[in-house]
């Protein structure tokens, strides 16, 4: 394993007597593209903000290449950042708010000018260099915070809440650009968001946190199949949540149907219990040793590619989610109010602690 | 029916409060160009008053004394007006008390200022003189540069500052290259009302001038004159200052709402 390019060990931030982020330690890789994601109050901005060099380390280091950058200010450091909020210079133009960064380096103008016009041209915007902020559109605001904090060719690009202020499918086109766009400059890239299913499509790696706690980190199929908490579990896509009790050597739903899973998929070891299962592992006319459960429909939502089927049992006291493809609910006829049985293997049942 | 005779009350107040406001005004500029010179009849047109205007000495010598106060302190007022308002923005939240004792000299009436300035030079035994009133006016003319930069502050996104530091500027830098330009609007729209303010400004200036002829200056000249009744120069010299006063004021407020968003 080689070195990683920014190491955060034990970080801690104190704001008085809320501790927004609390021994934190991660590392993060060149050319890594890694998402911090978590609800607000996680303490995910105010990492950031620290890697940025807005907010000072309470306690622990930032290795940035092995070397501690905690006392280095803001404006020295070869991290930048995207804001939320963009913060664009209204006063400027768009070719002249791109070159502020590389007019801070002091590089010759020849230089800035040549770098300024490739990066209009790589986020294609060339035709509104000469426009002043506020006669741009939300998506091309967007393009141009980016374009401002690339052309330093910083080590690491640090973006808060990227594509929030964008419209839905806008958002799904500009999560596809950011990766080609990493892809294209070789740059680090940590992005903060809230939302979990940006996180999966964008990110090499996630870092989950919640109350300023790092809960878990790994590749978006790792913490989407293996979730090492409830929480990972709840926050990362749909899951069923059926309440259990240990029985013998296996698990017990409120219904007294046997609950199995695998040793690897045990995680919870306290007094009460949850047994987790996707929707889309969930199976219909199951074979009899699958976990299984009866329901009646309540709902159905027909999404184009697949059929959500909720349904209403006894083993819990929240309707139980099945997401059957359009190929398996065809011919079916699925109606609300009729009683439907699904199956799901010891492998994808997961033990948490409830 | 109703709605339509309140409609027309309304306009008839409104015309009043015009007349009464405008119609004096109207009067002196008439009369500043009224060959006899007389307010009692109208004997034709003529510049002849703003020619005597420009060879009376006396009057010459106080516009530029004027002109020397409201410029400099204007100035002066400006450049701590502005650094102030910044930095009581990012001192807001630790309290209020800041805020109120800045506008202070806004509310506080003139002559209690100006009795209170008198007695300062006095005790410090300053020579009193046109630096004197140059100082008074620094000190209301800050809190009404203070009062507009201010305004604009509130719509202010800090978030620039950050990002300006964020690529790779110092304080001094993002106050030069981002802060200023960005409230330069505000900056200049409190100049002008700072100018328009020292212009006319005559009690504290009355006060704080001292002895002598050496700093009479335009409002101090008028009300000298006036005292041997209102003459025709005096007309002209009154329209002269209400024109300069009005195109400071009118570009104050021009440049003031073009900023602002959403207005």
């Amino acid at each position: 394993m080689s070195k990683p390019l920014l190491s955060l060990q034990n970080v801690e931030k104190q704001f008085g007597t809320f501790k927004a982020v609390d021994q934190v330690s991660i590392d993060i890789n060149e050319n890594e593209f890694f998402a911090l994601l978590g609800a607000s109050g996680s303490g995910k901005t105010t990492l950031l903000r620290m890697i940025a060099g807005f907010e000072d380390l309470t306690s622990g280091a930032l290795l940035l290449d092995g070397d501690d950058i905690s006392a280095v200010p803001a404006h020295r450091r070869p991290v930048n950042l995207m804001f939320q909020s963009y913060a664009l210079f209204p006063h400027l133009t768009v070719a002249r708010n791109i070159a502020y960064g590389l007019e801070m380096e002091r590089l010759p103008r020849k230089e800035i000018t040549a770098r300024v016009d490739e990066i209009l041209e790589t986020i294609q915007l060339s035709h509104v260099a000469a426009r002043k902020p506020d006669q741009l559109s939300g998506g091309q605001r967007q393009r141009v915070a980016l374009a401002r904090a690339l052309v330093k060719r910083p080590r690491i690009l640090l973006l808060d809440e990227p594509l929030g202020a964008l419209d839905k499918k806008l958002r799904g086109e500009m999560q596809l650009e950011l990766k080609r766009i990493q892809d294209e400059f070789k740059i680090t890239f940590i992005v903060v968001t809230h939302d979990q299913e940006e996180a999966l499509v964008m990110a090499d790696r996630i870092a989950i946190l919640k109350d300023g706690k790092l809960l878990q980190i790994g590749s978006p199929s790792e913490v989407y199949e293996h979730p090492n908490s409830r929480f990972s579990a709840e926050f990362i896509g749909v899951m069923n949540f059926l309440p259990v009790v240990r029985s013998g050597d296996g698990y017990q739903d409120r219904n007294g149907a046997a609950i199995t899973a695998t040793d690897r998929g045990v995680l919870g070891h306290g007094a009460t219990l949850v047994a987790a299962v996707r929707p889309e592992r969930m199976l219909l006319n199951p074979e009899p040793h699958l976990n299984q459960l009866t329901g009646r429909i309540s709902a159905l939502a027909y999404h184009g590619l697949d059929l959500q089927v909720h349904l209403e049992t006894p083993s819990s006291p929240q309707p139980v989610m099945v997401r059957l493809t359009a190929d398996a609910a065809e011919g079916l006829n699925l109606s609300i109010g009729d009683t439907l049985a699904v199956g799901w293997s010891a492998k994808d049942t997961r033990i948490f602690d409830a | 029916m109703d709605h339509r005779k309140s409609t027309r009350f309304m306009l008839l107040v409104l015309s009043g409060v015009f007349a009464f406001l405008y119609i004096p005004i109207s009067v002196l500029l008439a009369l500043s160009f009224n060959e006899g010179g007389l307010p009692t009849a109208w004997t034709g047109f003529s510049v002849k008053w703003y020619g005597a205007l420009f060879s009376n000495q006396d009057i010459l010598g106080a516009a530029l004394n004027t002109l020397i106060v409201a410029v400099v302190s204007t100035l002066m007022a400006t450049a701590l007006g502005t650094l102030l308002a910044i930095g009581v923005e990012i001192r807001r939240r630790k309290g209020r008390f800041l805020e109120t004792i800045i506008f202070a000299p806004m509310i506080i009436p003139d002559i209690v200022l100006a009795i209170a300035l008198l007695s300062f030079f006095s005790m410090l035994n300053v020579t009193m003189g046109l630096h004197t009133i140059i100082f008074s006016h620094v000190v209301f003319n800050l809190a009404f540069v203070c009062a507009v930069v201010r305004a604009r502050l509130k719509n202010f996104d800090w978030s620039i500052v950050e990002a300006s530091t964020d690529l790779g500027a110092s304080i001094l830098t993002t106050l030069r290259r981002i802060v200023l330009p960005v409230l330069m609007p505000a900056i200049v729209a409190g100049a002008l009302l700072a100018f328009t303010l020292s212009v006319d400004e005559f009690i504290i200036a009355f006060f704080t001038a001292g002895a002598g002829r050496d700093s009479i200056t335009l409002p101090m000249q008028i009300f000298a004159m006036i005292r041997f009744g209102v003459t025709p120069e005096i007309n002209a010299l009154s329209t002269i200052v209400m024109s300069v006063s009005l195109v400071a004021l009118a570009l104050s407020q021009r440049l003031n709402r073009g900023g602002l968003p959403g207005q």
